[in-house]
């Protein structure tokens, strides 16, 4: 019965935690232009970190070393280096991005300026990495971000022709009025967004806080293998709550306040209320884990001591590095850049940055020194030789596709 | 180590985690400091054992190149290195380790002065 | 050989990422006249977009589907979008009298938005029961905003059809 209780919970945590301010924003932006005809993207992106969560966390559970200890051991100081400092700066910028998607979710339901709200915002992230119990933080954030199913809710609760809906999804069609460089960038922004590369650092170093052993393998497969899908369903509710009420309008999304309009129309205020509840708690989730990743990638690469699970004297350069790299967050958010621009920004870049933490763990998983018994199977192999592929092609094509759209636009 | 076995330093040494006496990770391998047997210099064409684990700024040197003053060098002695395996495991605590001054200094003057810096996460909810 | 020759290609390759780059922020001064064009109907479906949204807020507030402070927070991210295809519209050098025309119908399409969406941030905080002194400048009601809106997305689209956008 405890073990039921122990995987349902596990569900529901990676439900209500698959969705950040990457996923809200580029989901409402992709559902205002291009309708649900974007839908592939978020499938083939919940199988990718299906597959890649799912490696990251055996991978640690086996060997009990987290990713970038590995990487080191295997590229050696210099190549994991250049790999470090890369998705350090982008980690950071996730983190930036969602402690901004915090203050923005705050300033919609009191009016008080973003920019008060932030470094409430990043105290507050702080506070909890300093002092709560990791299972802890982790349960509650998970499962407070399922308040998202109000997007859901709203969908249903709007009534949508859902032939027309199905119309754009399947075979996908981009509304004739975009250009298809547009689309294929919407298409990268989408990929990035859903398989987010922090995700690994944090599941494989989440599998060390949490002293997985081989045995907790199977309760691993089945929250990421059930909750990933429902939590990219969420992505696709919000994309179509999008497409029912701002596509037809012509409304281009570029403010939290404009992604919870169709749900304020469907549900009215207490509907309203649990989204924002919820897109908060998701958001502060994400920001708790892109704070711990950048604090676990430095720490594992140079070998310092790191995890929540010491006491933050033991692990006192772990925690340095977590402030500071909130406080970065802070000050570039205090540049009163807007919190939307650099979540567009940083689903990009993520998207560019997946083969550098994707690579070095196909890799690992296949490698018996490390895994003994549990390297990957045929099935797995031959799904993560597609997404490699399919990481490189993106990771190529993002940067020219951003310039010759202009970022979009 | 009671039997014996050929330890390859790029393979088993190098950038491998070093853990202290209690389990606790240190550092991670930066750089080996070589030796002769008498504990001087290295010479060529003679003998040499390794005579330390270099940690921290030696890093940036083996990127970029440059030189660190000897005085300057973080090294845990060879000495006191217990075990190799997938990790090095030292016979002694971090506290007695120069090397580890860093997180000495952050833990004494800034982390566990912050109130809560010393409280256990896993003692209560 | 074959070395120099793909040492050529990627320094190829950079060049003319950087020439891309570079070419995609070039100062709007000198414009053919369909650049300019383009420029004023983005800018104007900017506007068109803010409209719209703030027909919504309009509708669900009056249906009691919103909560004052939210509103607010929606309606003040509209007007920024409104700054922001004015500075579009007004950092344009348009290049012959038909751009400057279309510009111009733009600017005024952009403006009775603006009108619009500043009003009806008063309605709301008057709705809150702020007190706003002279309570005859505020618009009586939802319907009047609502028609208010209607009017000004109108110009909108017609300068839109100037300037050839969709």
């Amino acid at each position: 019965m405890k073990k039921v209780l122990g995987v349902a919970l596990g569900i529901l945590t990676a439900i209500g935690g698959f969705v950040d301010i990457g996923d809200l924003v580029t989901n409402a932006v992709v559902g205002s232009r291009f309708g649900l005809s974007l839908v592939w993207v978020v499938a083939l992106g919940v199988v990718g970190i299906c597959l890649f969560a799912s490696m990251a966390g055996r991978v640690a559970a086996v060997s009990g070393r987290a990713t970038f200890e590995i990487i080191r051991e295997r590229l050696g100081p210099k190549a994991a280096g250049a790999n470090l400092v890369a998705s350090f700066a982008i980690n950071l910028l996730t983190l930036t991005a969602e402690i901004g998607g915090i203050a923005l979710a705050l300033h919609l339901v009191s009016s008080v300026e973003p920019r008060l709200w932030i470094p409430v915002a990043a105290l507050a992230v702080w506070l909890v990495l300093w002092r709560v119990k990791f299972q802890v933080m982790e349960n509650v954030a998970g499962l407070m971000g399922l308040l998202l199913v109000g997007f859901g809710v709203a969908l249903f609760l709007l009534g949508p022709d859902w032939g027309e809906l199905m119309r754009q999804a399947v075979p996908p069609s981009p509304p004739s009025t975009e250009h298809p460089a547009a689309y294929w960038y919407y298409a990268v922004a989408l990929f990035g967004a859903a398989m987010t590369p922090y995700e690994v650092f944090f599941f494989s170093s989440g599998a060390v806080e949490e002293r997985w052993t081989a045995k907790d393998l199977t309760m691993n497969r089945a929250n990421v293998l059930i909750g990933f899908p429902l939590g990219g369903l969420l992505s696709v509710a919000i994309a179509a709550c999008a497409a029912v009420v701002l596509l037809p309008a012509g409304i281009e999304v570029s403010s939290l306040s404009q992604i919870v309009l169709p749900v304020a129309q469907a549900g009215g205020v207490l509907l309203l209320a649990l989204v924002i509840i919820g897109i908060v708690a998701a958001t502060f989730g994400a920001a708790l884990e892109t704070a711990l990743s950048s604090g676990y990638s430095l720490a594992q690469y140079l070998g310092w001591s790191w995890g929540k699970f010491r006491r933050p004297a033991r692990a006192a350069r772990f925690h340095v590095t977590m402030v500071v790299a909130i406080l970065l967050g802070v000050g570039i958010l205090m540049t009163s850049v807007d919190p939307i621009a650099v979540t567009e920004m940083s689903v990009v870049f993520s998207a560019v940055a997946l083969p550098l933490t994707y690579v070095p763990i196909l890799v690992v998983a296949n490698d018996p020194q490390y895994m003994g018994c549990h390297v990957n199977g045929r099935v797995v192999n031959a799904l993560g030789t597609v997404y490699l592929v399919i990481v490189v092609v993106a990771a190529v094509a993002a940067i020219p596709l951003m310039i010759a759209t202009g970022a979009g636009s | 180590m009671t039997h014996e076995r050929i330890v390859d330093a790029r393979l088993h040494l190098l950038s491998r985690q070093v853990l202290d006496a209690d389990g606790e990770p240190v550092r991670a391998v930066d750089d080996l400091e070589l030796v002769g047997p008498d504990g001087q210099p290295a010479r060529a064409g003679a003998e040499v054992r390794v005579g330390a684990i270099l940690v921290g700024p030696v890093l940036f040197v083996r990127l970029f190149g440059g030189a660190v003053p000897v005085s300057r060098q973080p090294r845990i002695a060879w000495e006191d290195v217990g075990h190799v395996g997938t990790a090095i495991e030292l016979t002694v605590p971090s506290d007695r380790l120069d090397a580890d001054w860093v997180e000495h200094w952050l833990r004494d003057h800034v982390v566990g002065r912050i109130p809560g810096g010393r409280h256990d996460p896993e003692a209560d909810g | 050989m074959r070395v120099t020759r793909w040492r050529w290609v990627a320094r190829g390759a950079v060049a003319a990422t950087v020439l891309a780059g570079t070419a995609s922020c070039t100062v709007a001064s000198h414009q053919e006249p369909g650049q300019a064009s383009a420029a004023v109907a983005d800018a104007l479906s900017q506007a068109g977009s803010a409209a719209e949204t703030t027909r919504i807020v309009v509708a669900q507030l009056s249906r009691g589907r919103l909560t004052g402070p939210m509103a607010d927070t929606a309606l003040l991210d509209q007007l920024r979008v409104l700054d922001d295809a004015e500075t579009a519209l007004t950092t344009l050098v348009p290049p012959d009298t038909t751009s400057s025309d279309q510009r111009a119908a733009g600017l005024a399409a952009v403006g009775d938005v603006t009108d619009v969406v500043v009003s009806t941030r008063e309605w709301d905080a008057a709705r809150a029961g702020g007190d706003l002194g002279g309570a005859a400048a505020v618009p009586p009601s939802a319907d009047a905003l609502l028609a208010d809106l209607e009017k000004a997305t109108g110009a909108v689209d017609r300068a839109l059809a100037l300037a050839g956008g969709p």
